[in-house]
């Protein structure tokens, strides 16, 4: 990369989330996010005096478009850094670029985990900091025979392989287990309710994504099934989804995530004013759009202290910075590139909003490959003796 | 995959004069070095007389050759080797996005306009050919872009088997712990129980792994 020491010339720097297809109504809220983020980085002079110039492409909710578009931000747009993805199959496209052409993928989307590159710094959580106590949480209160629900594709069958794991250490069972295709149709979530409406779990652990969320929910709610004594838990119905699906179809159901729009601390009223100011009273912040706006602003910090876009420099910059996040105090752990994040688990009320029955002490530790885990599910059976 | 183990035997004779070539004998090959002969090449260059010696080079080799020219919107996939001339679009007309090519990538560079750099990154390409051709820079480019070529296949396939492991070991792990627990045997016991099945069923240990502790849910 060519960077002239003294230039106006703005940072350019890619964009991927879906603004169409069946992923939108989760990725379009992460989009706002980042462009918010840079928006608001430039109305306050840029970094070094020079913009932050976004290049955004719409990948439609296919994960090989994400390949090829982040070819061609990389090739045709002389990009480096790269924002975006939620899907694991869109990241999974993207990583043979950026490795090859020693890019830079911000990744701003919870993940099943099991996975380290070089060429991606990953804002969302994995496992240890939402599965873990989301289990523990839904045990406690609800019960021990877990039913589990997901889109097919890798996110749902490793966040499962993941959750059964943690279930059966526990002590509990795993009742049935059904899968439906990404961007399935309302009518195929039927069959799957009745299916639990016959086997009568504890909980219905869910993983299923975008628009199919709120088939899901829907399709419970017809059967009249009651989320105060069988709830869905999900690690990725946020405020968005349930503002998609109604609230009174959420209400009740139970999400574990480092971040609600409801979290109680100054930087967050002011994050979440200055977006439903930019976007409408009516729009909610939500987890991975929070984690899109962090993400842009850690970039920008870093950016600032290395005053190039060298992948090298940058990466090598932004392993162990702390960050004043929305959510509260995040660091980029040092050794994994993935965010120390804030372990939360909410109940959807009447309002879209999520009231907090769980909120950890302080930000945990990233452990994508549950390196500490064994010794802490110990402790965890323990209690439950 | 290529993991055929051979001795290298170094022969001692008298040193050739720089410059000197050995007449028409094929070059000596490391045992493991990529095999050449055919190999089928797609040739992606004017048929000028460097075009020509470069295809008569690859004929040489006992390459099965396809020439294409013009150079057509989309790089035909279908190669082990593809020869293609440097041109400022060539990244965008690869058909496989970077890092997960489909044929090794030479890219043929006639020495005309400024160097850029960042065009051959982009093409992330296993080796550059440069014009004038001989017979030397050909085989060479050939031999090295086959090489990395092969060489990142081995790597990408190791990482695939890496993570996969990774998923496994974890089901091994709790099987173990579950057969010291129930069947009262120390850690070398069970994991000798879990090859042993492993073996007899002609299956992998993950399997087996994930079927003890499946069972022990079953029981339990």
């Amino acid at each position: 990369m060519k960077e002239p020491s003294n230039t106006t010339e703005p940072w350019r720097v890619g964009v991927l989330f879906s603004q169409t297809g069946f992923m939108s109504i989760i990725e379009e809220t992460q989009l706002r996010g980042t462009l918010t983020a840079i928006d608001e980085i430039n109305s306050s002079g840029g970094v070094n005096g020079r913009p932050i110039e976004p290049i955004c492409y719409d990948p439609g909710s296919e994960a090989s478009a994400f390949g090829l578009l982040a070819k061609k931000l990389m090739v045709e747009d002389d990009v480096s850094t790269i924002f975006g993805c939620y899907t694991s199959s869109s990241r999974k496209a993207v990583l043979p670029v950026v490795e090859r052409l020693n890019g830079l993928l911000w990744y701003p989307t919870l993940y099943e985990g099991f996975e380290f590159s070089p060429n991606v710094i990953y804002t969302g959580a994995t496992p240890n900091q939402n599965s873990v106590e989301l289990c523990r949480i839904l045990m406690e209160t609800y019960g021990n025979r877990f039913y589990f629900v997901g889109s097919d594709y890798i996110f749902a069958r490793d966040s499962n392989r993941i959750m059964r794991e943690l279930v059966r250490t526990s002590g509990g069972t795993v009742v049935g287990e059904s899968y439906v295709r990404l961007g399935a149709d309302r009518f195929e979530f039927t069959p799957v309710m009745r299916d639990v409406k016959r086997l009568r779990p504890d909980v219905i652990f869910s993983t299923v994504v975008g628009d199919g969320t709120i088939y899901l929910y829907q399709a419970y709610c017809n059967l009249g099934l009651d989320p105060r004594v069988m709830p869905i838990a999900s690690l990725t119905t946020s405020e968005s989804e349930i503002g998609a699906m109604g609230y009174d179809v959420g209400e009740g159901h139970v999400t574990a995530a480092p971040y609600f729009q409801g979290v109680g601390n100054e930087r967050n009223s002011t994050f979440v004013r200055q977006y439903q100011r930019r976007y409408g009273e009516d729009q909610p912040t939500n987890m991975c759009l929070e984690a899109s706006y962090f993400q842009v602003n850690v970039f920008a910090r870093t950016l600032e202290q290395t005053n190039s876009m060298d992948t090298e420099i940058l990466r090598a910059s932004v392993m162990g910075s702390e960050f004043s996040a929305p959510q509260g105090e995040v660091v980029i752990n040092p050794t994994w590139g993935h965010a120390d994040l804030w372990t939360r688990i909410g109940r959807a009320n009447r309002q879209g909003q999520f009231d907090l029955i769980y909120e950890s002490p302080s930000c945990v530790s990233s452990d994508p490959y549950l390196l500490g885990y064994g010794r802490k599910l110990k402790q965890k059976s323990f209690e439950f003796a | 995959m290529e993991t055929r183990r051979c001795t290298i035997i170094r022969t001692v004779g008298p040193a050739m004069p720089r410059g000197e070539r050995p007449q028409q004998k094929p070059a000596r090959k490391s045992p493991s070095s990529p095999q050449l002969w055919d190999l089928k090449i797609a040739v992606i260059v004017a048929r000028d007389d460097d075009g020509e010696r470069l295809i008569r080079e690859l004929q040489r080799l006992r390459c099965g050759i396809k020439h294409i020219w013009p150079m057509p919107p989309q790089i035909p996939a279908q190669f082990d080797v593809v020869f293609c001339a440097l041109s400022s679009d060539l990244p965008q007309r690869l058909p496989w996005i970077p890092g997960e090519p489909a044929a090794a990538l030479v890219v043929v560079d006639n020495g005309e306009g400024p160097l850029d750099l960042g065009l051959l990154h982009n093409c992330a390409a296993h080796s550059i050919l440069h014009y004038p051709t001989t017979p030397r820079s050909v085989e060479t480019a050939l031999s090295l872009a086959r090489g990395h070529f092969l060489y990142e296949r081995r790597l990408r396939g190791r990482i695939e088997k890496l993570d996969e492991s990774l998923r496994t070991m974890r089901s091994v792990e709790r099987a173990k712990s579950l057969l010291i627990r129930i069947r009262d045997m120390t850690e070398e016991e069970a994991y000798n129980y879990l090859r042993k099945q492993a073996m007899e069923r002609r299956v992998t240990i993950g399997v087996v792994a994930k079927a003890v502790v499946d069972s022990f849910e079953l029981l339990s």
